[in-house]
This record gives C-alpha cells, structure tokens and sequence, in this order.
C-alpha cells in the first residue's frame, strides 16, 4: 500500500531556541493506525500541529494525503480530521450545533450535513444529549464530541492528539472502541500520539517511540518487543544503595543475562530465559550476602522498550497506573 | 468562494454565543439603558445654562447628548470584542477552526460583523428610549439609517483595537484594562456629553483632535440640525483612517497567530 504520511528530516524550533522536533524521519502507510509514543514535551503535539498545518516548520519537508505541506496546506485540511489535546467544543452550542457547524466548515451540503450528524451522534452515543448545551457534557462526552466533530467529513487521515489523557477507564475503552472500528471498518489511517504504553500496545500496528525530539525506536508492537529479545526480571534488594555495585558485578557473570540497567526497584535485568537465570542470581546473590527484597519477572512490554532505549521509564506512567490502582481501592 | 457562507456561519455562532448567556445578553443591552437615563439626569440642568441651547440647537439636554451615548456604547462594546479571540485561542478553538478550510478572514468577518449587529441592535434601543422621553429626530427614518450605519462603522473600527490587543496579549485582563482605561477619558474629552462652550480651554482643544469628536458631531447633526454632509463625510474620513489601522493591526497580528 503506498504511503499517506512521507515526512523526511523535519525540525522544529521555537523561537525561543528549545529543539522540539530534531530532525525526524518516517512514513505512514494508508489505512495504517500509526502511533507515536513517548512522554510530555517529547515532540509528540509539535509534530502533529506541523503535519495539520496549524504550525510552520523550520525545515525539512512532508507530504501529507497526497500534498505538499508548504505547497498545498489547503487541500490537506479538506482530507485531514483532527483531535486536538484540549478538548475544542463549543460549550455554548449544543453538540449537534458543533457538529453541523464544523461540517459547515468542511463545505458539506446541507442534506448530506444532517445525515451524517445523526450518524456520528449514534456513534458515540450521543444520541440523547444532542440537543443539551455541550457546556454540561461530563469530560468524556465533550470528548466523544469532540472526536465526532473530526470526523463529520469522513477524513481520510486522522489525526489524535493523545485522545484519552485524563479519561476514566470506561470513556477510554470506549473511545478505543470507535477507533479500532473507524480504522477497520471505513479503513481510515489514524496517526494517534499517546504517552500511554497500553494505549500504543492495543491500539497501533505500527510505532515510532519519541523522545526529546528524536524517533528513538520504530516498529509493530511485536517486532519492537522481540528487539528487546528477552524477558525482564526486577529485582529489589534490601539496601540497593550499598549492594547496587557488587550486585551488577555479580550479574554480568551470570550466564544469559544480556542487560542491566538501573531502574525504579533498583536493577532491571534483561535475559533470554528469566525462568532459569532468577535461580542462578537467587544462589550468587546468597553466597555473597546481598539480600534480595523481591524478585518478579515478566516478558517484555513496551514499557522496557522505552526504558532501554531510553534509559527512562516513560515519565506519564503514573498517570496510566492511577485509575486502575484506584478501581482496586475501590474494590476493597 | 466561501468567504461569504463562513462568515455568515460564524457570525451565526457568535449571536448564539451572545444570546445564550443571559447575564452578557442583560447587562449589553440594559448598559446602554442605564447610561442614557443616568447621563441625562446627571447633567440635564445643562440645557438651563445660558447659551447652551443657542450653541447646539438642542431643545434639551436630552437631545444633545443621545448621540454621544450612541458613541459611547459602541465604543464600549467594540472593545470587548477582542476577549473573544483570547477565548477561542485558549480553548484551542481557534485552532479546531485553523485546521479546516474555513476562510481565515471569515473568522475575523463573523466576529466584527457580529459585533457591529449588537452595537446597531443597541443603538436602536437608546433611539426608541431617547424618543419616549421626547428626543426627536430631524431627519427621520432614512436619517436613523444613517446614523446606525455611522455608529455601527464607529464600532467595527474600534473593534479593531481590541482584537489586536487580544491576538497580540492573549490575555482577556488586558484587553479590559485597556478599553476601561481608553474609554472615560476619551469620552469626557470629546463633545459626548459636553458641548464644546462648557469645556475648559485644553479640553477643548483635546477635543479638536478626538476622534470621538467627530464621529458625534455627525450622528448629533443628522438628529439636531439635519443633513449636514460636510460632517457626516469628515466623521466618516476619521473613521476609515482609524479602521485603517485598527483593522491593519488586527490583520498583521491575526496572520501571525494563523501561520
């Protein structure tokens, strides 16, 4: 299939001489649902506000739908629908008023407009609030809304800017939902950014993982994990501070260990087969007297894709564990 | 061409915004009200002084000063045009906008044609109240026409100001502070609510070269005195060269925000 989205060395600097975009290369194939992963302020939003033509690039070039982005911005926007961060309803007209007035500045006819509101109303379900004022939509209505107002033109390219930060688990599987049917169904590629390792791992089929302006790492989820070709094993121990250095020397004797980096509980150890190798750490450690706290090992996810080539964890994944830490809770 | 259709949506979308918040809707059309019944009182012993109705053909003070509270609240209301920019450019609407092919200078259109609607929807009320309190118009129907038209293209040019200062601050604060801070003292330094013959000598002269001056002095002549064409053009020569300006500014400020 050939490509919908061809961006060659683009880089972005603000005036201010902060480098958000650093010379970054990639394509995006049509009927793709392409993700950019990465945390706050890695590039993410400047990319995409270039590619909507919504900011000027300070050089390199990028064809997006068919268009030249400096020749012909014009015909981009006609083909593009875009989810921008904040959440840009109306809140003093109603949700079917946002809906018609954006396909008003799409230049839809007015049969086909009233059409297509019904629609993308029943989509999501936004039937019975249609005609309320959009100011008293919950959080995740106002974003169902605003989702539908990008997609009233039935856009070839769609662009979300992380489409479920700060959503409740149930709005954002919903959302997820209607992507993942908007994508197979109507075979509309989605470039989605997100800093949410869950959200890239269900959602895209192909991922560029960004960070300080720079494509890290690119590749389908599977592919991205069997470059990290092992299973990660977290070990904590008692007094990480002062066993730390003698912990690492031990471990880069330990037959199949093939990483370890510093990490959150203390060390993170990448090996082919965890299953052996913790018995193997378990007795060196013993014999040397470094005591382990706990020990929990797990195929690789796209989290230690990050952290490897990174040497960071992402930085949003407080805000991801969050909601679910506090179904538990709740639970209880 | 959609210049025309998106800018009569916008402008739609605008008078909704407006109609749909009560307290907005009652204080811009109540303002006007209070400021006429307020003003006229304050300073109705006015017409009492001697050589006041000679000097401005007014029979009350009412008469004299209705076209100086038609200006004053157009003046007023255009320069809040611009915190609505600020608040589309806050709650990235705006933005949604930029991203369509909507025409860009529609987004400019729909606001100040919308703004100029109230101002002559306003206008209209203090004529009607000015007339049930006994204020009368020498030139009719087609004068009022004219006099709306000239309020209303006042309005648009100080529109002007406000929007640049929006898209320039981007800050809703500023562009108040600024327009309460423009608008008493330009307005008491203008023949509004004074004739020229009660001002000391340095208002007086200010007042000379106060737009506002002569934006009044037309509106005040087609309701006084009558069709008095050298005014009503020189209020209108003023008025271009400030919107000229104004609306430059706007423009050079919007295109910086668009790009």
């Amino acid at each position: 299939m050939s490509d919908i989205i061809t961006v060659n060395n683009l880089v972005m600097v603000y005036s201010d001489g902060t480098k958000a975009v650093d010379d970054i290369s990639f394509n995006v194939k049509e009927g793709e649902f392409f993700g950019f992963l990465g945390p706050n302020g890695a590039g993410k939003s400047t990319t995409i506000k270039i590619l909507t033509t919504l900011l000027r690039k300070t050089s390199g070039s990028a064809i997006v739908a068919g268009h030249d982005l400096d020749k012909e911005p014009k015909e981009i926007r006609k083909l593009i629908g875009v989810q921008s961060q904040d959440t840009a309803v109306d809140g003093d007209l109603t949700g079917r008023e946002n809906l018609i007035l954006q396909g008003h500045f799409q230049q839809l006819p007015s049969a086909e407009l009233k059409q297509r509101t019904k629609e993308l109303l029943k989509l999501v379900e936004l039937e019975d609030a249609a005609d309320k004022r959009a100011r008293n939509y919950s959080g995740g209505m106002k974003k169902r809304l605003d989702l539908a107002t990008a997609l009233v033109h039935r856009p070839r390219l769609l662009f979300l800017d992380e489409p479920t930060t700060g959503l409740d688990p149930q709005s954002r599987a919903a959302i997820w939902a209607y992507l993942e049917k908007l994508n197979k169904d109507e075979g509309t590629t989605i470039f989605l950014t997100t800093q949410y390792m869950e959200e890239a791992d269900r959602l895209c089929r192909q991922l560029s993982i960004i960070d300080y302006g720079k494509i890290v790492a690119s590749g389908s989820p599977v592919e991205l994990k069997r470059q990290v070709g092992a299973d990660s094993i977290k070990l904590s121990l008692e007094n990480c501070a002062k066993d730390k250095r003698s912990a690492k020397e031990i471990l880069s004797r330990v037959e199949g260990v093939s990483r370890v980096l510093d990490s959150e509980e203390c060390l993170t150890v990448y090996a082919k087969n965890a299953g052996l190798v913790i018995a193997d750490i378990v007795r060196a450690f013993d014999s040397r007297g470094i005591r382990l706290s706990s020990v929990s090992f797990s195929s690789p996810t796209l989290d230690d894709i990050f952290l490897q080539h990174t040497g960071r964890r992402i930085r949003g994944e407080d805000l991801v564990k969050s909601p679910s830490a506090l179904l538990v809770g709740r639970r209880r | 061409m959609t210049l025309f259709s998106d800018t009569r949506y916008l402008f739609v979308r605008y008078l909704k915004k407006l109609v749909r918040n009560p307290i907005l809707l009652f204080f811009s059309l109540f303002q006007p009200i209070i400021f006429l019944l307020l003003f006229t009182q304050l300073f109705s012993k006015f017409s009492s002084l001697p050589g006041f109705l000679q000097a401005t053909g007014a029979s009350t003070y009412l008469e004299f000063a209705t076209a100086g509270i038609l200006l004053q609240n157009a003046f007023g209301s255009a320069l809040q045009s611009g915190t609505s920019i600020v608040l589309d450019l806050d709650t990235g609407y705006l933005q949604k906008m930029l991203v369509t092919p909507v025409s860009r200078y529609a987004i400019l259109l729909g606001r100040l044609t919308s703004d100029a609607f109230r101002v002559v929807v306003q206008s209209a009320i203090i004529l009607a109240l000015a007339y049930a309190l006994g204020a009368t118009v020498t030139t009719g129907v087609a004068g009022i026409l004219l006099m709306l038209f000239i309020v209303a293209f006042f309005g648009l040019a100080w529109s002007g100001i406000s929007l640049a200062i929006g898209l320039k601050t981007r800050s809703s604060e500023t562009v108040f502070a600024i327009g309460g801070f423009l608008t008493f003292p330009l307005l008491f330094m203008s023949t509004a609510l004074t004739p020229k013959l009660l001002m000391p000598d340095w208002i007086s002269d200010v007042s000379n070269f106060n737009p506002i001056s002569y934006t009044v002095d037309a509106v005040r002549a087609l309701m006084i005195t009558g069709y008095d064409w050298a005014t009503v053009l020189k209020a209108f020569g003023v008025i271009g060269l400030i919107a000229a300006v104004t609306l430059g500014a706007t423009l050079y400020q919007f295109r910086k925000v668009v790009s």
